[in-house]
């Protein structure tokens, strides 16, 4: 159960759902998972600095606005508090908590501290797809976790996810390339963000986080980015076969036998009806 | 009063033949095996985060070092989130040049074709950068370039003498920047195709090198491939060169 509370801030939030269980797990990295966490409560909006605390220990020291840290962490359940820069969990109450959050091993989760629809602190756990992708592609997906209404994202002017809503998310695998991306206001021409060039790399996943918020005009875009997970390509194929040390009558010899195997065979059958 | 039809004994001859002459292709080969000759810098394995520079406020307080002392945690990463991914502008190459074997050939930008398998330049006097593999210079991952053993109709390709490169032999690169990048040879490895280790070969984290790669080993005159893929593995090494000098 993950209860959502903003001690400082005073304001009560929702009861979150946490998908981490439904991930699939590499069977070698078992005992170990990946989890980054991103801030993405705009400044002044009483989050300039924190501590990120995990079980009771401190897992991230000064973050601030905009800052990603990845962890490795052990498998197991977490309670994860948010307490204002220099507090600890013996003198003080958590800005932000998210309690018995499941991190199965080998699982490569984002948990952000952004802003719900609304304008309120929340914090958000989102499982990263890390499957392997074949030469050539690359994946994105873009979050939105800003104060702001549904949007649209755009590559290239085209809508790539329409009508995405706080804290949910698209996922989509493209060929890798040079993209410009833009935000749209859902089903309007109003640009809210970009447009911005975003290399998206063949092999990895680039995350794009919409946060901030609309009313404080200081709606902004964040980027993780996971690299190697291609599988790589199919082969090398650089022979013609003009220098094979094979001497010539070993492949005329085949030839041969195989023709006469065939011609043969083929005789046999015809003889026979 | 069965007397052998004259069918059977050519099916019979014919038989025999196919078994010598594809005995004798087995034998021209040199064996299944891998063969290897020095050793190739391990790549990482496994999905991993991105390095990015280290932000400044990473730089952990008194408080901090104390907590994190005896905690199970580690710190992968840390880095400002707001920066985008930008078009990455790094020059790519244009020469390879192979001194010991008396190789200095163009090299072209190539992708993939339609089964997923690298393009390889048709001419075999010309190699190709893969174009999602590192530039050189980029100082993380590998550089891959391909490049024809041999043609039907053009005989040994410029990649044929790889055979015979050695660790320590010096293999030069030049980029459209003019910049050049000097590796040594550190590995030369054989694989059957079916083993080639791709997804190492093609990394792109994991320390910087360089990756030739052409075909090896027995040609299959049903498939009109080598069996083999012959790869050279090469690390930068500092160089005069290397500080942008252009001669």
């Amino acid at each position: 159960m993950i209860r959502l509370t903003l001690g400082r801030v005073g304001i009560a939030a929702a009861a979150l759902a946490l998908p981490l269980g439904l991930a699939a797990v590499p069977a070698q990295a078992a005992d170990m998972a990946t989890v980054s966490v991103l801030h993405a409560i705009p400044e002044g909006a009483g989050a300039d600095v924190v501590d990120v605390f995990a079980n009771g220990d401190l897992l991230i020291d000064n973050f601030t606005p905009g800052t990603l840290e990845t962890v490795e962490v052990p498998a197991g359940t977490y309670d994860l508090a948010v307490f204002g820069d220099g507090q600890t969990p013996d003198d003080a109450e958590p800005v932000l908590i998210a309690e018995a959050v499941e991190v199965p091993g080998g699982v490569n989760a984002t948990v952000t501290a952004n802003l719900d629809a609304e304008g309120a602190p929340a914090l958000n756990v989102f499982v990263n797809d890390i499957s392997r992708l074949a030469a050539g592609e690359s994946r994105l997906i873009v979050r939105h976790i800003a104060a702001a209404p549904a949007v649209d994202v755009l590559a290239n002017g085209d809508v790539i996810f329409a009508d995405v809503t706080n804290p949910n998310e698209g996922v989509v695998v493209v060929p890798a390339g040079d993209y410009e991306a833009s935000v749209n206001l859902a089903g309007t021409d109003t640009t809210v963000l970009g447009p911005a060039p975003v290399m998206l790399e063949e092999g990895t996943v680039t995350i794009a986080y919409a946060w901030g918020s609309a009313a404080e005009e200081n709606l902004a875009l964040a980027t993780q980015v996971i690299t190697d997970v291609s599988t790589g390509p199919e082969g090398v194929p650089a022979g013609g076969g003009s220098t094979t040390d094979v001497p010539v009558w070993a492949f005329g010899l085949a030839a041969l036998g195989a023709a006469a195997v065939f011609g043969a065979g083929a005789r046999l059958a015809a003889n026979r009806n | 009063m069965t007397r052998p039809r004259p069918a059977l004994l050519v099916l019979g001859a014919g038989a025999l033949a196919l078994v010598a002459g594809t005995v004798g292709i087995a034998w021209a080969g040199s064996g299944m095996h891998v063969e290897s000759v020095g050793s190739r810098p391990a790549a990482q394995a496994a999905p991993s985060v991105q390095a990015a520079p280290t932000d400044p406020s990473a730089a952990p307080d008194a408080k901090g070092a104390a907590s994190a002392t005896g905690t199970p945690y580690r710190t992968l990463d840390r880095r400002d989130a707001t920066e985008l991914p930008r078009p990455d502008r790094t020059p790519r190459p244009t020469i390879i040049d192979i001194p010991v074997i008396d190789m200095r050939i163009p090299v072209d930008v190539v992708g993939l074709d339609a089964a997923g398998q690298v393009e390889v330049p048709v001419d075999v006097m010309r190699s190709g950068w893969y174009r999602f593999s590192a530039k050189p210079g980029s100082g993380e991952g590998s550089t891959v370039i391909v490049g024809h053993v041999d043609g039907v109709e053009q005989g040994a390709g410029a990649f044929y003498d790889l055979r015979s490169l050695n660790p320590g032999d010096t293999i030069t690169v030049t980029r459209a920047d003019d910049r050049r990048v000097t590796y040594e040879v550190v590995a030369r490895e054989r694989f059957s195709k079916d083993r080639v280790p791709l997804r190492e070969l093609f990394s792109r984290t994991g320390p910087e090198r360089l990756t030739l790669i052409t075909c090896g080993g027995p040609f299959d005159p049903a498939s009109l491939e080598y069996t083999d893929n012959i790869v050279v593995t090469a690390v930068p090494v500092d160089s005069a060169d290397d500080l942008g000098e252009t001669r």
